[in-house]
């Protein structure tokens, strides 16, 4: 580590105060669980760190007024995991709890992976697919972005220095009626080598209605299938062949013109494994094999 | 397994031998009070940081002056300023010719992570921001990462100025095994099967870092290393030798050491760095290695290359072993030419092979200095004959199980001596197999198939100490005292980091004595009070130092009962031990206790009998009657071996790669067996660290000798989390003949096996022969979608992937360097 001065504000607008001075590299440490590693092996070298760990607001679960889930940006994964949600939102739950190890989860929270970016983490590829909005807060006002405008295509996000993810609004458990989430790794501990899910809602004789199908990990920030996804709009869920699906997906996010390399072909691989899981999950007809 | 109860009972002495007693280790480690390197404060203790090369291959010029005027800074250090005053190392003990070893390049570097410079601080952040102020100018030389390519008349040299005995350009040792007529066994020969296997470089990655403290007296002249160490004596007379200062001015201490495997083995640049920088100082210096600097310049497992061939007869009898070997030793390697002599040596068991025809080139690349670990060069031919082995089972239409139960040796052939010269004194080897594979439900399981699924087995017997080519010895010691309250201390130089030596050594000292274990004590390893020993290394501790024990313990029983009959007026003959005392035989309940008998030897010398020497202390040193190899590579390096049968049942996920071991037994010969707990231990982790072996570790580098995945979250070894269940351990016990307590080393034989397991498994399972090593889901996926392009039936991967590049069969294979009118004539 190199030497730094340690903020840890009871007050939000302390924190944007301090973010808005600019006057030396600042950072926002949350739970701590990738910057203090990258501060450890000195490439991460803020000047100041600012905690939002004494800012009760910016943690926990609620339901707001509109009926949308609203999380704290603070909010640890654990928390999250022992989360009672219900219909799709307890996939929210589940990612949460299925992510590298007890101590990480503890520690790391969903605001702090969200501002990482980091494609192999599950976060961004779970705001994108259900669609969540990203709250953000700074000393001279507020914004609300929608994942697409959080997430930086070309890695990071479009978040400025003097601005803070105050908390992440998912929308109404009866926006979607499924929401799957699959990914695959070597380890228990490790960040997903592909991560693939679908979002859906359905209309009462199961017709698709809406869609989202989302892959992490094989571009800068989350890809989303976006052809795919509309050529199955207004289909029976039932009528759609998973493992076919999946390949479009494959076909659409990692190109078979991009896949050059051994870890690209076995990513497209992995796309077509995992969407398929994921579809099926959701009603689809399951993919052979 | 069930615990003994370590003191004795009303009814009688009970055997400690034999009992799964708890290690007296583990309440300190458990609760956090071990005190490790990194823990240890001196007063006036100051912080060193060393600069490691960020290039592979280049030639250097290095300014440290700037960082010598920053905060806090209180010395630095180069390689050109220590040429003449520092003695290069490079082979096992002095006197070597390969010098191969410096605290730092001087003008070129070969590998990524090499040591540079070094700077010694007041505080370590201070240390660490001078390095950042030390200028280095790289001019850029050609990268070897590939032995293959290293291997080349026209390759670049990597290591410049040395005259190899026995080797040239980058390769720096050459091994040749003779044994037999191999052209007789080709002809007479009904099957050959033949086959390239490659290996992975894997790491010890003992969670305690490899680090030291180094404290000099300026008055007394005495250098104290405290370091993370598997060898006091060998780092100290190698500080020793490269300092050019006497040995009895260098104490080297262990403190509690978070293992090893292998990898602290050999003495290391930055204990010498560390004893410079205190020489200069007249201060403790603390140097401790972060893990990104012990994956790249630490010791990594030597990588392989095999070209395999077995010779069988139509009923499936070995008659024959081929094998050109080039092995990957890193850029400087320090035990990396001994790992092919004796691995290949021992790893031809259990098959006494008739005719042996193998050559090996042992070469530098510009990669991780290659040295021991669990193993030491066992799993790499496992990996290689054993996957042979089923596949001549196959092509002979046999099951593999069959095929080995025809070749090993058998309990009643024992002792026997090996075409190769092993002196096998006793084992259990086939009846170990059997178990195994009945404990998997082979048969079961092979006539009841599922998709995707598969079983395999695989064998082996390891070394339980070793007499190495270049290092003509093999001997541990003890010295017991008896102190003057009947405690006993155990004095050793054999660092105990991980196998239980307070816990076993204790079981024997209270048998032999007769005093109760929780009076027992194994002192820190300090070259300053211990007898001299080579260390903790090729699963000698129980076989060895348990021996070396044993031995001490009935010289001091025999000096206690001396002290004893003179004292009762009996006859020694009459007098036994036990309960702390020593009684006459057949009164338990009375007699003298220990305690007194050490105070009359101590304080009351009058009470002695005439002539005795007082104090109560004795000293055994075991040396084994072991072997050097001669020279068509045969000998018989170990003092006995231990068998070990493994049996593997995998499933494979046809949408991910992903490898599952369903079922998983192993079988062991440990001999008789001190502590049935801490040998479970051993086989759990060699276990842990075989499948890491397998299924994920590797080092991984660019074109240019980056490592890619130095740190464990990128470096694919298995955690606790990823692990199968365990529970299927069996123990025959075949006791040594030739160790008096009959025990054998545990610490390897569960590691060796498990690749060959594994992969056989898998073969089984998707008809996909793996020939490199490890076996990654997405190398597993990747050649099943292959195979299901194309029509083969045993697919093998990577040879029959379409961007190979290596030879695909054995007639492009390369033929060794020396060739038979070269080098050895």
């Amino acid at each position: 580590m190199t030497p730094f001065s340690f903020h840890q504000p009871r007050d939000l607008q302390d924190v944007l105060k301090l973010l808005a001075e600019g006057s030396a590299p600042v950072k926002v440490i949350a739970g701590g669980q990738s910057l203090l590693l990258a501060m450890k092996e000195r490439s991460a070298r803020p000047a100041r760190l600012v905690s939002i760990s004494a800012l009760a607001a910016m943690k926990g679960i609620r339901f707001n007024a509109a009926g949308e889930l609203e999380v704290g940006a603070a909010t640890t994964y654990a928390a999250l995991a022992k989360a009672k949600l219900t219909g799709w939102h307890a996939e929210i739950a589940a990612v949460c709890g299925n992510l590298a190890d007890i101590s990480v989860r503890s520690m790391g929270t969903i605001g702090g992976a969200a501002c990482l970016a980091e494609p192999r983490f599950d976060i961004p590829a779970l705001l994108t697919v259900a669609d969540a909005v990203m709250h953000v807060a700074s000393a001279v006002g507020e914004r609300s972005l929608p994942p697409r405008e959080f997430f930086n295509t070309r890695g990071g996000t479009h978040l400025h220095a003097t601005e803070l993810l105050t908390h992440i609004t998912f929308p109404r458990v009866d926006a979607l009626s499924t929401l799957a989430f699959e990914k695959f790794r070597f380890r228990v501990f490790d960040a997903a080598i592909v991560t693939a899910a679908c979002a859906i809602r359905l209309t009462g004789d199961r017709q698709v209605s809406a869609v989202t199908l989302v892959v992490g990990a094989v571009d800068l920030a989350p890809s989303t299938a976006t052809a795919t996804a509309q050529s199955l709009v207004g289909r029976q869920i039932a009528g759609i062949q998973a493992g076919e699906v999946a390949k479009l997906v494959a076909a659409e996010v990692l190109p078979p013109a991009n896949r050059t390399d051994h870890h690209r072909r076995y990513q497209a691989e992995l796309v077509i494994s995992l969407m398929s899981k994921a579809l099926a999950r959701s009603g689809a007809t399951k993919a052979e094999n | 397994m069930k615990t003994g109860q370590a003191s004795a009972d009303v009814q009688g002495k009970k055997k400690n031998v034999g009992q799964s007693i708890p290690r007296k280790e583990d309440l300190a480690l458990l609760t956090g009070t071990a005190r490790f390197i990194d823990d240890i404060q001196l007063p006036g203790m100051v912080y060193a940081k060393i600069l490691r090369s960020s290039s592979a291959h280049a030639r250097i010029r290095v300014d440290t002056s700037r960082a010598a005027k920053m905060p806090g800074v209180l010395g630095t250090l180069a390689g050109p300023e220590l040429v003449g005053k520092v003695k290069p190392w490079g082979d096992l003990m002095q006197d070597l010719l390969v010098g191969d070893h410096f605290p730092f390049g001087i003008d070129k570097v070969v590998y990524e992570g090499q040591e540079i410079a070094a700077v010694v601080a007041t505080t370590k952040y201070q240390a660490l921001d001078a390095l950042e102020a030390i200028e280095v100018a790289y001019e850029p030389l050609p990268v070897l990462v590939d032995v293959e390519a290293a291997i080349k008349p026209d390759a670049p040299l990597i290591q410049e100025g040395i005259n190899y005995e026995f080797g040239e350009g980058n390769i720096f040792d050459r091994y040749r095994v003779r044994i037999g007529d191999i052209e007789k066994a080709e002809q007479e020969a009904d099957l050959i099967v033949r086959q390239r296997f490659t290996t992975n470089r894997q790491a010890g990655a003992a969670l305690d870092p490899h680090g030291c403290v180094a404290s000099y007296d300026s008055f007394t002249g005495v250098l104290t290393l405290y370091s993370s160490t598997q060898s006091t004596f060998m780092v100290r007379d190698g500080i020793a030798d490269a300092l050019q200062i006497a040995r009895n001015k260098v104490r080297v201490i262990a403190p509690e050491v978070g293992a090893g495997f292998g990898s602290k083995v050999q003495m290391f640049a930055h204990e010498v760095i560390a004893c410079i920088f205190s020489m200069r100082l007249g201060r403790p210096v603390h140097l401790i290695l972060s893990r990104a600097d012990i994956f790249r310049s630490g010791t990594a497992r030597n990588g392989q290359i095999r070209h395999a061939e077995l010779f069988l007869t139509k009923d499936g009898r070995i008659i024959g072993y081929r094998d050109y070997v080039i092995q990957n030793c890193g850029a400087s390697s320090f035990w990396g030419n001994q790992v092919v002599h004796i691995g290949t040596n021992v790893g031809l068991l259990p098959y006494p092979i008739p005719n042996i025809h193998i050559d090996g080139d042992i070469a530098h690349t510009n990669t991780a200095p290659g040295g021991a670990l669990r193993g030491f060069g066992i799993p790499q031919i496992i990996w290689a004959k054993e996957q042979l082995v089923d596949m001549a089972a196959v092509a002979l239409g046999m099951d593999p199980l069959e095929v080995r139960h025809i070749n090993t040796i058998k309990r009643n052939e024992c002792p026997l001596r090996t075409p190769i010269g092993q002196q096998v004194d006793s084992t259990s080897m086939d009846e170990c197999l059997l178990k195994a594979a009945e404990a998997i439900g082979w048969a079961h399981k092979r006539a009841n198939r599922s998709p995707y699924e598969g079983v395999g087995l695989a064998i082996s017997m390891k070394y339980t100490s070793c007499r190495h080519p270049s290092f003509d010895t093999d001997l541990s010691a003890i010295r017991l005292r008896l102190e003057t309250d009947g405690t006993v201390t155990i004095f050793s130089s054999d660092v105990s980091h991980g196998q239980g030596h307070a816990t076993f050594l204790s079981q024997i000292v209270s048998d032999v004595l007769g005093v109760g274990i929780e009076k027992i004590t194994l002192a820190p390893a300090d070259t300053a009070n211990a007898p001299f020993g080579l260390g903790t290394y090729a699963s000698r501790a129980a076989a060895l130092l348990g021996t070396a024990c044993r031995t001490a313990a009935e010289r001091l029983r025999e000096k206690i009962v001396a002290i004893a009959a003179h004292v009762l007026e009996a006859d020694p003959q009459d007098l036994e031990t036990g309960f702390d005392r020593v009684y006459v035989r057949g009164l338990s309940d009375s007699g003298l206790y220990m305690e007194n008998l050490a105070t009359f030897s101590a304080y009351r010398t009058h009470q002695l009998p005439p002539g005795f020497e007082p104090t109560l202390e004795a000293v055994a040193t075991y040396d084994t009657p072991t072997e050097r190899e001669a020279p068509d590579g045969s000998g018989n390096f170990s003092v006995t071996y231990a068998a070990a049968a493994h049996a593997a049942h995998v499933r494979v996920d046809p949408t991910t790669g992903q490898i599952t071991i369903l079922d998983y037994a192993m079988a062991h010969d440990t001999g008789v067996v001190i502590n049935p707990l801490i040998v479970e231990g051993q086989h759990q982790g060699g276990f842990l660290m075989g499948i890491g072996m397998a299924l994920g570790e590797d080092y991984v580098y660019d074109s240019q000798g980056h490592m890619l995945n130095a740190s464990f979250a990128s470096y694919q070894a298995p955690q606790a989390g990823d692990m199968p269940e365990l529970t299927k351990i069996y123990e025959i016990p075949a006791p040594s003949l030739t160790i008096p307590g009959g025990q054998k080393g545990a610490g390897e034989s569960g590691t060796g096996p498990v690749p060959a397991a594994v992969g056989n498994a898998i073969a089984d399972a998707i008809g996909v022969r793996f020939t490199a090593l490890p076996i990654t889901p997405d190398r597993v996926l990747m050649a099943l979608r292959e195979k299901e392009r194309s029509t083969v039936k045993m697919f093998r991967y990577p040879d029959d992937m379409p961007d190979f590049a290596g030879p695909r069969e054995p007639s492009a294979w390369p033929k060794p360097t020396a060739g038979e009118g070269g080098i050895f004539l």
